[in-house]
Order: C-alpha cells, then structure tokens, then sequence
C-alpha cells in the first residue's frame, strides 16, 4: 500500500479542494459578495437618477465590481493561502508526503481558481439579476466582458501565488497590488514608451515586458480592430475573448512554473 | 557493541561503525547544514556531519537538548529542509525523493493542521496524497481512528480538538499508507501519562508488524524502555549511538542501601563516605561508594540494631549519560566561543 500509485493530477486535485474548503471559510469572502450585491444595488439607484440610463449604469457599475473585488479578492487569496501554509507548518504534514512541491503550488492555484470562479459566478448572477430589473436582458457583450473580467481575475491569482512564494503576505500584497494597477494603465505605458526618450522610456519598456496587460481584458473604451468596443453597443468578439484568454493563460503558466521552482527551494524549518 | 565515536573535525564526529547498507531502513552520512542568519549572514550550523543507520524493524530513538539538531535532521529526512551537503536515504531511494516519502509515515513536532477539517477528513487527504483508492481511504481511515481513541471525537473539527488529541490524530495520519517506515518528531510530547503509555505501546505494535520506527523525544524514560537503539545528538553532532544497554556504563557506580533502624540510635562511621543520606524514623537510605566494603559495612550496621531491608547496585541510567553527553558538549561549545570558533 505504501508504493505511490496515485496520479499528479489526483494529488492536484486533493489540495486544490482543500484549499476550496479553506477559502470558503474566510469570511472576507462573503464581505466581498455583499459588497458586489451592495454596488449593484447602488447602480439601481444612480441609475434611476439618470435619463433613461439606469441599464448603462447597471452594466458599468457591475462589471467593474466584478473586475475590482474580483481582483482584490486574487490578491488576497493568493497571498495569504499559501503563506499560511508556511506559517502554520501545516504543510510539513502534506510536503512529506509523495507530492512535489510544484504539485503543491498548482493545487493551491487550482483551488484558488475554483473559488475565485465561484465567486466571479456569483457577482455575474447579482449584476444579471439588477438588468432583469431594469428589463434588459444579459446580453452577449455582457457575458463576453464577464468573460474577460474573469481572466484577469485568474491572472491577478497567479500574480499573487507568484509574489506569495518567496515574500510575506504584506510585501506580496503590495506587489500584486502595484503589478494590478501597472496593468490596468498599459495603454498609458504604451504611450509612455513611444512618446518618451531616456530612462522613462526603457522603464516603459522593460515594465510592458515584464508586466501582464491587464487592460487586454477591460478593452471598453478602446478601439479593437477598428471598433470602438463598448460593452452597450460593439464590443470585442468571441476571438478576441479567445486570443486575450490566451495571452492570460501565457502569464498564469509562467507564473506558476516561476513560483513552482522558487517554492521547491524552499527550506520548511 | 556501542558504536565509538571519532573526533573527527572541530565539533564533528563520524559514526565508526559501518554497517551493511541494505539492511538500513534510513541510512545518513555526513549530513551538514548550515544557515545564514538574515541580516548580519552570520554561518550558523544547524547539523554538523550527522552520521547514523537504523536498521529495519528498529525502534531507534534520537534524542537531544533543545536546539540539538533533532527536529532539522528529520525535516532533512522529510524533504523539507535541504541539506547543504551530505546523503541520506530511506529504504534505499535518496532524499529528498517522492518514492522516499511513499514509504514514510511522518509525525511532525506539535503537529499543525487543517483546523476546519475532521479527523476523517484530514485522513482523507493523507490518503489521496498517497494515491489511495476511495474504498481504501475509507477503511484505514476508520481502523486508524479507532486504533488511536478518536471514535468519539470524529464528528468534531481539528480546531476543538486537545493538545493530546490532535497528536493522536497526527499519529494516525502518519500510519494512513501503511508505511514501512514511521518517523516520529517529538509523538509523546502534550499527551498524559497515560497517552503516552499508548503511544509507546503503538510503536512496539508497529516495530511487531515489521516496521522501522524512528522518534525524537526529550522524555528519556520512554525512550529507554521502548527503543532498540538509541543516538545522542548535541550541537548538531552526534554524541552517542548504541542499545541503550551499551550506551550506559554498566560498572557499578555506587551502592544504594536501605536499612530499618531506630531514629535514636547513633550511627557513627557508618555514614562515612555516604552520600544522597535520608533517615526517617525507622528507616535510613544512603548510597555508598561502589568500592565499599558491603559485608563489613553491614556487620557494622548489624551491630548497631540495623536490619537490612534493600542493597542495589547503582548503574548509570540513560538520563544520566545524557546530561553527561551533552554537559560535555556544552564544556566543549564555551571554549570554542572562548577560542573564537564558530
């Protein structure tokens, strides 16, 4: 009995609901959901004191819960889940165990994932169920924005784990934060690193490198192929959805091998 | 034979002895590890040449000081410090290695776990993580549960659980793969008196079965009575190694007597060269010098109305060898510091 015959993908999965489990414990989280519902219902009202803007209003105010608590909530998760782990010494009883420790730190990001997916679930119902009320529907452009916001929510996860395997939870918090708020104002950058000479334009260079474009996943406002994307009228298609997934996947993958490795080096004294 | 230990370099030592590596369950050579402290990088050395073999079906218990080195050698076993250099192995495979870990069972030192779990549950991760079949996780985990007096306690999650408890929990977790070998940090440290008498017999049941059971502990008692062969470790080195029958002096240090004799009545020359002296009213203990004279002691006794109830000779016992070990070290450590050595 004692020779391992489990999978990697068994081994995964056993932390990645544990760490379900814990997470759905902290009561951060149920604060975080009555905000996202409290923010909806305040789009109600400012909606109301609005001309014939209430949906507008509605759509605006819930995809950028969505986007910010989702994304508070990743950061949170993600630095302080695997941390604790350290710090509590809960992980001598799992680590000397038959599981690598990348197969850790992946469970850890599987689990996170499955409760940050929940949750994004969740605020999604709130915001479907405020333009109910307002007798517009959920529309395609809606599900593909939640879509997209939900990325960037499993991005800013994989950003914190990241900044979580070699540093504190309040240094880690202030990274994942800092690498958030970058990302959101790469446009910005963008412009910074054509337009600027010198050291302001090497460091808007070298931070669009090293930095995941979080704007790539709130594209409202901007034009994407020739289109003004605007989540109440043309917003981005399918494809795009699929290619900015894409380009989140890249960041989470290299994230996690990154963590992966710095984690494995590790000493657990 | 007790196993001699050679200086070997600075605090180091090698163990002597070599023994046929098949036979070891966890073989150790020359584990070091050294830390750097975080600020001012100064070389700390946690483990200095750790040198040791336990054989299959052992119990071998490790003890030392606080700070010895005992706790970072069995993480070392474990996988989760990293040696700096130095090689062990478990059952043959290298450590760290995850075909090392699947024939382990582990009990850390004051066991921390998931506080919102059950008992059942957290076996229940130990056993995916051993890559146990449902059906299978199920069973151990209701065998193990009872087998460590935790029936009445299953229902209830891990944070409403004692000291004692979550200890036995820990053993439990530790025996969920049916190991071949169970490495035990500290198992009877928080339980009572009887716990602890449960947890010894559990570890004579497990060496029954066949397997290799290595603990730490700093209650020496225990450790006597229960284990096969015994090391000392202080200052990260290895101090002694042997059956705890080899590793205490077995000459006479001294002769403990107890007689029955009148409280008035005036001893003399008998307390000559005695020491540990307690009279009560009708009684006097003393232990004497192992040199002494007993039968001319006794007629002298006789004669003063004395009337022999105890003679024992007086060998060293494990706790005494312990203090004397690593009194030594200690001895050894404040002349280093005095000589400027690390």
């Amino acid at each position: 009995m004692s020779e391992p015959t489990g999978s990697a993908f068994g081994r995964i999965w056993a932390i990645a609901l544990n760490t379900f489990r814990e997470a759905a414990r902290i009561r951060v989280l149920y604060g975080m959901i009555v905000l996202v519902v409290g923010a909806n219902l305040l789009s109600i009202v400012l909606g109301q004191m609005s001309i014939h803007e209430g949906a507008r209003v509605v759509r605006d105010v819930g995809l950028a819960g969505v986007s910010l608590f989702g994304s508070l909530t990743a950061i949170f998760l993600g630095v302080f889940l695997l941390y604790t782990e350290v710090q509590r010494r809960t992980i001598h009883a799992i680590v000397s165990k038959p599981i690598e420790r990348w197969e850790f730190v992946v469970g850890k990001y599987a689990g996170m994932a499955l409760v940050l997916s929940v949750l994004v679930a969740l605020f999604a119902v709130a915001m479907a169920i405020m333009l109910t009320w307002q007798d517009v529907g959920v529309s395609g452009e809606v599900i593909r924005a939640l879509a997209l916001a939900w990325c960037e929510v499993l991005v800013v996860a994989a950003v914190a784990i990241f900044f979580s395997s070699f540093s504190t939870p309040f240094l880690s918090g202030i990274f994942a934060l800092a690498i958030w708020v970058i990302g959101r104002v790469t446009p910005d950058i963008e412009a910074a690193a054509r337009t600027a000479g010198g050291w302001i334009k090497w460091t808007a260079t070298l931070t669009l490198e090293i930095v995941p474009d979080l704007h790539l996943f709130s594209p409202s406002g901007r034009m994407v192929d020739g289109v003004h994307a605007s989540v109440h009228a043309d917003f981005v298609s399918w494809s795009y959805v699929g290619l900015a997934a894409a380009h989140g996947v890249g960041w989470i993958i290299t994230l996690l091998a990154i963590a992966c490795v710095l984690f494995s080096r590790r000493d657990f004294a | 034979m007790v196993a001699p230990l050679a200086p070997r370099s600075g605090l180091r030592y090698v163990y002597a002895t070599v023994a046929n590596s098949t036979d070891l369950a966890i073989d150790v050579r020359d584990l070091v590890k050294t830390y750097r402290t975080p600020f001012r990088r100064k070389k700390v050395e946690a483990l200095c040449g750790v040198t040791f073999g336990v054989e299959r079906g052992q119990i071998f218990g490790f003890v030392g000081p606080n700070g010895a080195g005992k706790t970072t050698t069995i993480r070392t076993l474990m996988g989760l410090i990293k040696p700096t250099s130095g090689r062990a192995t478990i059952l043959g495979h290298d450590i760290p290695s995850r075909a090392a870990r699947a024939q382990v069972g582990f009990l850390p030192e004051s066991p921390y776990f998931y506080d919102y779990l059950t008992v059942g549950e957290l076996l229940d991760l130990a056993g995916r993580l051993f890559g146990m079949h449902a059906g299978d996780r199920a069973r151990r985990a209701d065998q193990l549960i009872e087998r460590v007096g935790l029936g009445r306690a299953r229902g209830q999650s891990l944070k409403k659980f004692s000291k004692g408890m979550l200890q036995r929990a820990g053993l439990a977790q530790a025996l969920m793969n049916d190991p071949a070998v169970v490495v035990l940090d500290e198992p009877m440290s928080g339980l009572d008196p009887i716990g602890r008498k449960e947890v010894r017999d559990l570890i004579v049941e497990l060496r029954e079965q066949g397997k290799t059971v290595f603990f730490s502990s700093h209650i020496l008692t225990d450790v006597e009575a229960i284990a096969d062969r015994v090391a000392i470790v202080a200052r990260g080195a290895l101090q002694a190694q042997g059956t705890p029958a080899e590793l205490v002096q077995r000459t006479v240090l001294g002769i403990d007597i107890t007689l029955r004799i009148a409280e008035a009545v005036e001893l003399g020359t008998l307390l000559e060269h005695a020491t540990k002296v307690r009279r009560s009213e009708h009684e006097l203990s003393l232990l004497l010098p192992a040199d002494t004279d007993v039968d001319a002691w006794l007629a002298r006794a006789r004669e003063l109305g004395g009337k022999l109830v105890q003679v024992t000779p007086r060998h060293e016992t494990l706790e005494e060898l312990f203090m004397r070990r690593t009194a030594t070290t200690a001895g050894d450590a404040n002349a280093s510091a005095r000589e400027g050595r690390v």
